[in-house]
Parts: C-alpha cells; sequence; structure tokens
C-alpha cells in the first residue's frame, strides 16, 4: 500500500513539475531564445540559447526590439509559428495530440511501478509460502561484535562478492 | 596501397563469411577439424581490417587527395594531429573504424576465453563475426573509403573547423570503444541462449566487459559534454541532440543492466530482465549509429551523406526479432524461481533502480522520436528539444539520485523499520541541516533555483550514506585486525573492490548532478558591444576590453584575438583571450573560448563579433561549480578502476565453482560432455 501511495506522489509531484513552468517568470530575451529553434540555413537544429551563428545573434537582436516595441513573449513565439510553422518550437506544445509527449514517459514510469509493486507482491507470497514466517529483521553485523565472531565475520568480509 | 586496403576489406568479409559457417557448422556437428580452421578466422579478420586502416591513415599522412575521403575531410596545411583524428570524421572512416575496434575485441576475447569456454565461445565468436559482416559489407558495397577521384585535386577540402579541436582525438574512440563493447556480453548472451547455457556464467564471463564498455561510454558522453562546453561557444555542455540522446541511451540502460545483474549473481533471479537489458544496451548502440547515419533526424552530429537509414534500420529489425524470437524461444529455460523476502529490501530497491533508469532512458528514447510519431499521426513535423527533456528527466533524475542513497544501505533479503531507522537518520538529519544552512544562502526566485536547492539537499544526503557505509565498515575492519582506521579503509575497500569501487563511482555521479544543479540555476551571463578600455560587470567581477590583434596561423586560417583583463574587487585575477578563427573556404567563423576553471566557478568568455574599428561584441557567462561535473567523472573513472581491478578472492571462488562442476561431472552417471567451465 505504501509503495503505491508513494508511486502516485512522485507521480503527481512529477506532473506539477513539468507543467508549473509558467508559475515562474524569467528574463523575457532568454525565454524566447529557450522556446524558439535556430532557422539558420545550415539547418544546425540548435535551439536559439545554445547556437552561435550569425542567423541566431540577429534573431536575438529582433526578439529585443519586438519586446521593446510592446509585444509579449507569446505573441513573438506565435509571429515565428506563423512563419516558420510548429517546428520553430523548441518543445511540444502541452495540448492536443503533444500533450502525449509529456505524458508518456511518466504514465510509463507509472505503470512500471505498478507493474514491479504487482511482481513485488507476488515474489514476497512465494516465499512465506515456501519457506513459512521469515525472520523479522536480517541484522548487520555490530561493527563492535564480541571478538569470538571476530574470525567468522573476517571470512565472511573476504568471501563477500559485492 | 590504396588497392591494398581495397582487397583487404574484401578478403576480411570472404573470411568472417567463412568463419561463421564454420564456427556455426563445428558446433552442430561437433567437427574439431572445422573449429580448428575457424578457429584463425578471428585473428585474419583483424588483420585484415587493420591492414585496411593502416592504409586509411597513410593516404591521410602523405595527403594523397585521389582518394574521395583524404580530399573531404583533409587537406596539406592540416595538423598531424588532425589528419590522424580525420579517419573518423566522416562516415566511411568511421564505419571502417567501428569495424577496427570490433575486430579488436573480438580478437582479445577470442585469446581469452577459446581455451576455457568451448561450448559458447564458438558461439559468440560467430556473432561478432555476424556484426563484422555487416559492417565489411557496408564498407565493400556501400560506403568503400578508399573511392578514388579520376582527377585528383591539389588540395583537399580539410576537416570541419569545429571538429579540429584536442577531443576529436579523443571523444570519438573513447565513445566508440563503449558502443561497440556492449557487443561483447550482447554476443555472450545470444550464445547462452542458443547453446541453453542459462545460469549466469555468461553474466560472469562478461562482467568486466560490461563495465570496461559503461565506463568507455560514461567517459565518451563526458568528453564530449567537456568538448561542447569549450568548443560550440554557447556557455553549455549538454545540449539534448537526438545524437547526444543516442549515446546516452545506451550508457543508462547499461546503468541499470550493471545493477540488476547483481541480483541475478546473488539470487539467481530476473533471467530474462537481464537478458532483455542486454539485448536492448546494444540495440540501443546501434540505434544511435542508425540516428547519425539516416539524416532522419536533425543533429548536428549528422554526417554530411547520411544515407544508410535503411539499411542500419534493417539491421536492428533483424537483431531485434532475432533476439526476441531466442528469448522467447528460452522462456522456459529462463524462468526462475523468484522470490523476495520482503518489500524493503536491496533487491526491491535494486528493481525501483532500474525502473527510474529505463523510465529516463524511455524519456529520451520518447523525446527522440516523437518527431517522427507526430509527422507520421498529424503530418506536422516538430522539434523536441532540450526544454522537454530539462521538464522532463530533471524530477525522474531527482528521484534516481534519492536512490542512489538509499539503495546501497539497505539490506539485502529484509529491512526493518529499525534497520532503516539506523541507517537514514544520520542522513536525513546531516541533509536537513544542510538544507536549513543552504537556505540562508541560496536565492529562490525561480523553478531552476528550487530545483538545484533540492538536489543539493539530496547530494548531502547521499554522500553522508556512503561516507557512512565506509566508515563504518573501516572501523569495523579496524577493529578485526587490530590495526588503523586507514589499514581498515585500506583493508575494507582491498577485499570489497566492486562494492566499494561502486561507492566510490557514486560519489562521482553526486558531484555531477551538483555541477548539473549549480551550473544550470546559478549561472548568468552578459553580452555587450565594447570599445577598447570599457568594461562590463558580472558576477562580481570586471572585464575590461583590451586590445585586438590578428594572426595568421597558416595559409588557411587567421586568428583574431581579444584580450580582456579580469579584475575582482581592483584586483587583476585573469586576462582572457577570446579568439575568432577564420578558414579559408569555410562560411562561418570558429569561435575559440577562453576559459577560467576553478571548483566555485567557471568564467568563459567569447568573442562574439568585432568590427574594423576594433570594436568587439563580448558574450560573458559566469558559470558555477561546471569544474565538479569534470572532477565528478575523474572519480567515476577512479572508482571503475577500483570496481575492475583483479580480484585473488574472487579468482579463488571462480576456480572453487569450476572444482565443484568438474567434481558434478565425473560423478555424473552419463558420459560427460565437455566441460562447461564457468
Amino acid at each position: 500500500m505504501k509503495i503505491k501511495k508513494i508511486l502516485v506522489y512522485c507521480g503527481v509531484l512529477s506532473l506539477f513539475l513539468v507543467f508549473s513552468s509558467a508559475a515562474f517568470g524569467g528574463a523575457l530575451v532568454a525565454d524566447l531564445e529557450n522556446a524558439l529553434m535556430c532557422k539558420c540555413d545550415d539547418k544546425c537544429g540548435k535551439v536559439i540559447i545554445n547556437c552561435t551563428c550569425d542567423t541566431a545573434n540577429q534573431t536575438r537582436l529582433d526578439f529585443q526590439q519586438h519586446l521593446d516595441s510592446g509585444m509579449t513573449v507569446d505573441q513573438i513565439i506565435k509571429m515565428h509559428v506563423d512563419k516558420y510553422g510548429e517546428t520553430v518550437l523548441s518543445a511540444p506544445s502541452k495540448n492536443g495530440f503533444n500533450l502525449t509527449a509529456w505524458i508518456t514517459p511518466f504514465a510509463a514510469i507509472l505503470g512500471g511501478g505498478f507493474g514491479i509493486r504487482k511482481l513485488m507482491k507476488r515474489w514476497v507470497k512465494r516465499k512465506k509460502t515456501s519457506a513459512g514466517e521469515a525472520p523479522d529483521s536480517i541484522e548487520e553485523p555490530s561493527p563492535t561484535a564480541p571478538s569470538k565472531y571476530a574470525r567468522r565475520l573476517q571470512d565472511e568480509l573476504d568471501n563477500l562478492e559485492s | 596501397m590504396n588497392a591494398l586496403g581495397e582487397f583487404a576489406l574484401q578478403l576480411g568479409l570472404a573470411t568472417s563469411i567463412y568463419g561463421i559457417v564454420c564456427y556455426l557448422m563445428a558446433a552442430r556437428g561437433n567437427r574439431i577439424d572445422l573449429y580448428l580452421s575457424a578457429d584463425k578466422t578471428p585473428l585474419v579478420v583483424w588483420a585484415c581490417v587493420m591492414m585496411a586502416s593502416i592504409a586509411l591513415w597513410k593516404a591521410f599522412l602523405t595527403d594523397d587527395f585521389s582518394v574521395e575521403y583524404v580530399w573531404a575531410y583533409s587537406n596539406s596545411q592540416q595538423n598531424v594531429f588532425y589528419k590522424l583524428a580525420s579517419f573518423w570524421g566522416g562516415q566511411k572512416g568511421s564505419l571502417l573504424f567501428w569495424t577496427l575496434i570490433l575486430t579488436t575485441y573480438m580478437v582479445i576475447v577470442h585469446s581469452q576465453y577459446r581455451k576455457k569456454h568451448l561450448r559458447l565461445v564458438p558461439h559468440a565468436m560467430a556473432v561478432m563475426l555476424v556484426m563484422t559482416v555487416f559492417f565489411l559489407g557496408l564498407l565493400n558495397f556501400s560506403t568503400n573509403p578508399f573511392e578514388l577521384i579520376p582527377l585528383p585535386p591539389e588540395d583537399g577540402r580539410g576537416l570541419n573547423p569545429l571538429l579540429q579541436n584536442y577531443w576529436m582525438v579523443i571523444h570519438p574512440p573513447t565513445l566508440y570503444l563503449g558502443y561497440v563493447g556492449f557487443t561483447v556480453p550482447f554476443a555472450f548472451a545470444i550464445a547462452a541462449l542458443i547453446t541453453k547455457n542459462l545460469d549466469d556464467g555468461w553474466i560472469r564471463l562478461t562482467r568486466k566487459w560490461a563495465l570496461i564498455s559503461w565506463f568507455f561510454l560514461c567517459m565518451g558522453n563526458l568528453f564530449g559534454a567537456q568538448w561542447a562546453y569549450v568548443e560550440l561557444g554557447w556557455g553549455g555542455y549538454w545540449a539534448w541532440d537526438p545524437v547526444e540522446n543516442a549515446a546516452f541511451m545506451p550508457l543508462i540502460v547499461a546503468t541499470a543492466y550493471l545493477h540488476s545483474i547483481q541480483i541475478q549473481e546473488k539470487k539467481d533471479m530476473m533471467k530474462v530482465w537481464n537478458m532483455s537489458l542486454i539485448l536492448l544496451t546494444f540495440v540501443m548502440t546501434i540505434f544511435g549509429t542508425f540516428i547519425t547515419r539516416s539524416g532522419l533526424i536533425q543533429s548536428v552530429h549528422t554526417f554530411d551523406e547520411a544515407t544508410l537509414g535503411f539499411i542500419f534500420l534493417g539491421f536492428l529489425g533483424v537483431i531485434i526479432a532475432f533476439s526476441v524470437f531466442l528469448i522467447v524461444k528460452r522462456l522456459p529455460l529462463l524462468k526462475s524461481e523468484n522470490e523476495l523476502d520482503s518489500f524493503l529490501s536491496r533487491e526491491s530497491s535494486f528493481l525501483f533502480n532500474n525502473l527510474v533508469l529505463l523510465g529516463i532512458g524511455f524519456a529520451t528514447f520518447w523525446g527522440t522520436i516523437f518527431p517522427i510519431i507526430s509527422e507520421a499521426f498529424r503530418g506536422v513535423k516538430i522539434t523536441v528539444g532540450p526544454p522537454f527533456y530539462n521538464q522532463v528527466n530533471v524530477p525522474i533524475g531527482m528521484v534516481l539520485l534519492a536512490l542512489v542513497g538509499i539503495g546501497p544501505v539497505i539490506a539485502w533479503r529484509k529491512a526493518t523499520w529499525s534497520n532503516l531507522k539506523n541507517s537514514f537518520f544520520k542522513p536525513i538529519v546531516t541533509a536537513g541541516l544542510a538544507g536549513v544552512g543552504l537556505s540562508f544562502f541560496l536565492p529562490f526566485t525561480n523553478k531552476a533555483e528550487i530545483l538545484a536547492y533540492i538536489t543539493f539537499i539530496i547530494c548531502v544526503f547521499v554522500l553522508t550514506t556512503i561516507v557512512l557505509e565506509f566508515s563504518k565498515g573501516a572501523r569495523a575492519r579496524a577493529q578485526i585486525s587490530g590495526g588503523t582506521f586507514i589499514e581498515g579503509f585500506g583493508s575494507l575497500v582491498w577485499h570489497n573492490k566492486r562494492r566499494y569501487g561502486g561507492y566510490v563511482v557514486h560519489v562521482g555521479i553526486v558531484c555531477i548532478f551538483a555541477g548539473i544543479a549549480a551550473s544550470s540555476a546559478y549561472s548568468v551571463d552578459a553580452q555587450k558591444v565594447l570599445k577598447i578600455g570599457e568594461s562590463l560587470e558580472l558576477g562580481g567581477y570586471t572585464f575590461t576590453y583590451e586590445k585586438l590583434r590578428v594572426r595568421e596561423a597558416s595559409d588557411v586560417k587567421t586568428r583574431i584575438i581579444a584580450s580582456m583583463g579580469v579584475f575582482k574587487d581592483g584586483k587583476r585575477v585573469w586576462t582572457a583571450k577570446p579568439e575568432k578563427e577564420f578558414y579559408k573556404e569555410q562560411n562561418q567563423p570558429v569561435s575559440e573560448v577562453s576559459l577560467r576553471s576553478t571548483f566555485i566557478e567557471d568564467l568563459y568568455v567569447i568573442l562574439a563579433d568585432f568590427r574594423e574599428d576594433e570594436t568587439a561584441t563580448f558574450k560573458v557567462y559566469v558559470n558555477p561549480m561546471v569544474w565538479w561535473m569534470w572532477f565528478g567523472q575523474m572519480v567515476i573513472a577512479l572508482g571503475t578502476i577500483v570496481c575492475m581491478w583483479p580480484d585473488k578472492q574472487e579468482e579463488r571462488r571462480r576456480l572453487q565453482r569450476v572444482r565443484r562442476q568438474e567434481a558434478v561431472f565425473a560423478a555424473g552417471p552419463a558420459a560427460p560432455a565437455p566441460a562447461q567451465q564457468e
């Protein structure tokens, strides 16, 4: 039960982290540089913030001019999408079909987590039925174990494989 | 020499095919004569590929521009260093280089194991030869590196200026050593499936190969990050480019494999899972080459003449189909009596470690192929770039980091809440105190800063668990032997190299996470047009533009070098010398970054532009803790060496197992087959 709860909490928290980016502000030009791809003739395939070519440098200057003229980040992004198509966006939008890009990895992990939980339950049950009640715990030997156990401990440590 | 190289490739291909046939027929029909004949083929194939490689290197060193590949990737002015590295600068040479590494590994495996593991080795050799046939087939029929130009030009085009960096000599070979290395465990896994030797013998046999390959792949990824950092000039080290992803995915899957095989070795569980993981790792290595050579996905790493997509896709399909078929066929033999003592155990933490690692791997794979999926379903090609991977992989990565601390502390078989309390009390308290302390110094103005803060707390938690593990063990050892703590520490690591080497690797991982968190969240940058004598302020430093000079480095290269005095509290701490390099017949100049790296922060200066009146545009970054990543890389290297160090205890145990097996065979009622030595 606890594992199920942990998995659900982790999933919810991860999705919150993914979808919460809009909750925090940032430098406007940097936001644009992060959001849009470089469209140079070399087809470098880099997001503008990572690109140092002349086209990227010119685009940065254009961003500043657009922002100075009163356009918002969303308007500038839309202008670029209208001009170049969706491929100019550095990440899929978080709506429609593109939402699957964002949700699928977490859905896969959650599904895998529940699968592992189910397997573990089966394996624990199998162990209990095959061996009866197991001891409550496997205590680690104390570092200050009595000396009569010292030799045995050393042998065990020497033979420990991992 | 070129004709000799071409002939060597043909001979290598023919010998490889002969080797496969002989090995398989020898194994099926117990034909010693065929086995002895096949036994020489790995060496002959390697000699052929080596001969072809020497021929190509000679063509580069002697500026033989009649060879089209040499003309395309070298010129007479090029440094000898880069002439040698141009070998793997393009598609044809890189395929030959791949084949050279593959056949070298094959010869090593052959000489190591051929007399010890008579049942597995012929099949494993046959698998490696099949891989060799594929690459030699490409080299002979599709991408011949010795293709000639009828009228040889006087000079070559030269290597791409971005590749003319010392990392070109280090990064691709390291990555290739990792990629190709996974062919060895893959080949033995397939051999184990074919021969039905499905105990953990193949895992033990190839454990070090998997570790060595993982090591090279890890180092290759991090060397690539360093190269991008010093060469590309955008202040970062990882751009989630599809080809970076392609190198990252097998590393992640292989990490999962290296962890989960411990469960099989300890408890004989998860045979199907481990088999699947090694097959997936190998498939991912081929997927990486498919991406660079298909031109299907846009990437800065894609080769100019990326036309081999469908051939690689077909090869990938055959590998997957054959591997899945074998696993399904052997499923009854692979089934193990999986049992678990408790939910709270080292075994379960390894399972979740595998889940999270594969989650990161899947998220990366999904992002890499999503543009193709989108185009297939909507007819719209979209881009999946760094913002996607950062938002998806960062939270999963943080969970993974926490597991690095949690997993090793939980007892095997069964842990109780009191065990957990004892193990985690100190790390949690230390991490909590660190969190309180850090909250006074760190800003919390955006999501990246909050995530970095949480990452630091988890890093402290993980480091504390590791330090406690070392100190508890060392004290116990010291008490037993009556020596000092240092002696106990040495004895502890020496007698448990694999376990404590693994912990050292974890320390390296923590350093890398801390470096990534700090440099992503607290990096600051500024760009300004300056005249000589003017300054810009950033991160407590004053950067003053002092002079600009021009140097003709060679007939094809001109360097424009700016000098910038860097001052802190009025005291000069460094002189930055960023450059722009202009290469003849290249459209874009190349920026050479000037970098001062300390464990606190990096000062990173780029000469973005300049004019004739010596006005220049500078871009300056202050990136905190990037050094920690490269330090973490060295720590990982140290930990891996400790793990791989030959262990006499382990060798003794191996011999004991062999003797036990021999005794069983000797006492058995039926006449024994050749003893399968572990």
